[in-house]
């Protein structure tokens, strides 16, 4: 692996695109896989390598003194401690599930359950506890985790009932994960009206919170004429926890999609100048965000095909022995 | 090196373990640190600085202490079984008990026959501790018989002239520049001896200074009030923040408030420490106030180059990055939106809050701490910023 020294300490290659990473905080330096390469060994970004130098070594073995010494090349492939190695990439891999698991009604990846992940997660977290870059970690993470049902998970629940004892935080009651105050005026209208021009456009991942869209299915626009006036139609399908207020901009129209529609899609409409008609093709693109979560954009070209590669990681874990309990009980 | 050293001990000391064998952050703090390596009177034993000579001597050390770690690690499953029985629920029972676990081991060597009843004689010692309450506090403030008098004494010490030494500033930037790798324990104490925080406060006494650090709303700080309520969640500023307001936070947690002197003396303190340069009453903490609004100076203005003040730096600029990684929103709601561009300034009070903490706590900042602080607050801060985003996600999907 290469040790790069231009800014800070860098080793191998760090993976840029946010929702490929699978990343673990640890005290003075980050490691961070990129899901869709598979390494064993992570890249590691070193802040504070007096910090890093205690644990360092758990992850790369002896090539942790030529990484913190000089080198500019180092073979990390079979060394460090295996065990705390595999739980600082669970961590990671829990870490990247929360943020960009990305369940699809349309391509066929179940949604992950939040609380199966919340208790995994803490479990791995301490067995790491050592190296990471918040002390209180694992307390801090046990706030947000509610008791499980110790029939599906027994062994899950029994540890983190332990871990909660140990640390003295008193779990939270298990709830019924209500989907309370989701309430959308039902279908508009449809699309009554003559429909001049339709398209779709993928959804970027960054611009709504996880799980809100579905994240296979692209948010198709019509414009419609109807009595006289150009309308524009926008309609998505729902992820797993709908319920954050969504907008789509379409040629610096913005639409709010709070309506569903027969189908139990997110729609919207706004009326829009007829010289929509007009634009070329090229601008003819609808972007969904989430206000107050991301200002609208134009997602990178590329954005589509690292889709498609994760969503067909996603569907290949929920199946493989060595994904996390997380992703193998998707449902 | 500890791990190994760790290693070699076994199972019997699995319970001050994680589930990788290594030791648990606290049993690194609270026990192998301050009882076992003891780095004050080990230098060559202080953290990440081992020399290659000292290694056999650390490792003989751990593996000396291995019988009264094991006895530690019993009396730990003893009172955590107690504490169980007895249904206690407060506290962290690493943070309570682990201290008590080796003096017990110490003292006791394994848990024997007798074992339960000296767990649950230590049990009612640790949950059983009094000292000030926050109901005493309130009283004693607004009752009229001392009203007066403690108003009194807040305008005479306020009216008291401040010292003005000389400035110091080229030391504390040397200070910074080695204090997260090599801390330079002479110059800290130079740094103190000097007055270097009293100096840095004398220009917050002017018009907007106080203001623009963010430890207040006003154009210049003004006395505090004795006050009457107080509520963790909408704390003013530090400076704007009553006598009340500033004891309130200890008093409210058991097991720091048992350290504490009675109310009356608290008070009187604590107005005494309101009219002092940074508002605070030792001169360590006041070093660390200037040494902190130093080093963050560089988070949003120009990068400095190398020392405390880069990595703080550098600390921020890969919060960016994990933001996106972990999918938080990059249009955040204005209350927070005003947190992240103002990090300086929530540093700056953060930093304030901790000190004045460990001021009532009696627990003086080292030379060796001052990086953990500084780091830590940044980290603090970041880690808030986080919690308070993801919360406004959740009301956001709620509604």
């Amino acid at each position: 692996m290469r040790v790069s020294r231009s800014a800070g300490i860098v080793v191998g290659d760090w993976p840029e695109r946010p929702e490929v990473v699978a990343l673990l905080e640890g005290a003075g330096a980050v490691l961070a896989w990129d899901v869709l390469v598979g390494d064993v060994v992570p890249a590691a970004r070193v802040d504070d390598p007096e910090r890093a130098a205690e644990w360092l070594w758990e992850i790369y073995g002896d090539a942790a003194d030529g990484i913190l010494g000089t080198a500019e090349e180092v073979d990390a492939e079979t060394a460090g401690d295996r065990r705390v190695r595999d739980a600082c990439r669970t961590v990671a891999q829990l870490n990247w599930a929360r943020a960009w698991w990305p369940a699809s009604t349309t391509a066929g990846v179940p949604a992950l359950d939040p609380v199966v992940l919340q208790a995994e997660r803490v479990v791995v977290l301490s067995t790491v506890e050592h190296l990471l870059d918040d002390p209180d970690a694992v307390p801090r993470a046990l706030e947000s985790v509610v008791s499980l049902d110790t029939t599906a998970h027994p062994e899950l629940a029994e540890r983190v009932r332990a871990l909660a004892e140990d640390y003295g935080v008193a779990l939270a009651p298990a709830a019924e994960t209500s989907r309370s105050g989701y309430a959308l005026a039902a279908g508009g209208g449809g699309f009554a009206g003559t429909t001049v021009l339709t398209g779709s456009s993928i959804v970027d991942w960054t611009l709504v919170p996880a799980g809100v869209v579905d994240a296979a299915a692209p948010a198709e626009w019509a414009v419609v004429r109807r009595q006289g006036t150009t309308v524009l139609e926008v309609s998505v399908a729902p992820g797993p926890r709908p319920g954050t207020r969504l907008a789509a901009r379409f040629a610096e129209v913005d639409v709010a999609l709070d309506a569903v529609d027969g189908l139990g899609r997110l729609t919207g409409s706004a009326p829009v100048p007829p010289t929509v008609l007009l634009l070329p093709p090229d601008r003819r693109a609808l972007t969904v965000y989430a206000p107050g979560f991301a200002e609208p954009a134009t997602p990178d070209p590329g954005a589509e095909a690292r889709h498609a590669a994760i969503i067909a990681y996603a569907r290949s874990r929920t199946g493989s022995p060595e994904a996390t309990l997380t992703e193998r009980t998707a449902r | 090196m500890v791990a190994r050293a760790w290693a070699g001990l076994g199972d019997a000391v699995a319970p001050l373990s994680n589930g990788a064998g290594r030791p648990l952050t606290r049993t690194v703090k609270l026990i192998l640190d301050p009882l076992v390596l003891r780095p004050v009177l080990n230098p060559e034993f202080a953290a990440g600085a081992v020399a290659v000579e000292h290694v056999d001597a650390m490792r003989a050390r751990i593996a000396d202490a291995g019988p009264v770690l094991a006895a530690t690690a019993s009396w730990f499953v003893v009172l955590k079984k107690e504490r169980r029985r007895a249904r206690i629920t407060e506290g962290n029972p690493q943070d309570l008990y682990f201290q008590r676990c080796f003096e017990l081991a110490t003292e006791h060597g394994a848990p024997g026959r007798d074992a339960a009843s000296v767990a649950a004689a230590v049990l009612a010692e640790v949950h059983g501790q009094d000292g000030p309450t926050v109901a005493e506090l309130r009283g004693f403030l607004t009752d009229a018989a001392n009203a007066a008098a403690l108003t009194r004494l807040i305008e005479t010490t306020w009216a008291a002239p401040r010292p003005v030494p000389s400035a110091a500033t080229m030391a504390l930037t040397e200070f910074l520049a080695s204090c997260a790798a090599a801390p330079d324990r002479a110059l800290f104490r130079a740094l103190v001896a000097k007055s270097a925080g009293t100096a840095g406060a004398v220009e917050l006494d002017r018009p907007g200074v106080a203001l623009a650090h963010g430890l207040t709303d006003r154009d210049r700080p003004a006395p505090p009030a004795l006050g009457e309520s107080a509520s963790k969640r909408n704390l003013p500023k530090p400076f704007d923040r009553s006598i009340l307001e500033r004891l309130f936070a200890p008093l409210t947690n058991t097991f720091l408030r048992a350290g504490l002197a009675d109310v009356p003396a608290l008070v009187r303190q604590e107005i005494t420490r309101s009219a002092g340069p940074w508002q605070l009453a030792d001169e360590v903490s006041r070093v660390i106030m200037a040494l902190g609004r130093e080093a963050s100076a560089g988070l949003t203005g120009r990068p400095q180059a190398g020392g405390a003040a880069a990595r703080l730096r550098s600390r921020w600029e890969r919060e960016a990055y994990v933001h996106r990684v972990l999918r938080m929103p990059s249009a955040a709601p204005p209350a927070v939106r005003a947190d992240v561009r103002g990090v300086r300034e929530a540093y700056v009070r953060r930093l304030w809050v901790r000190v004045h903490g460990r001021e009532l706590r009696h627990d003086t900042v080292t030379a060796e701490q001052v990086w953990d602080v500084l780091d830590g607050v940044l980290r603090s801060v970041i880690l808030d910023q986080r919690d308070r985003l993801r919360a406004a996600l959740e009301r956001e999907a709620g509604t």
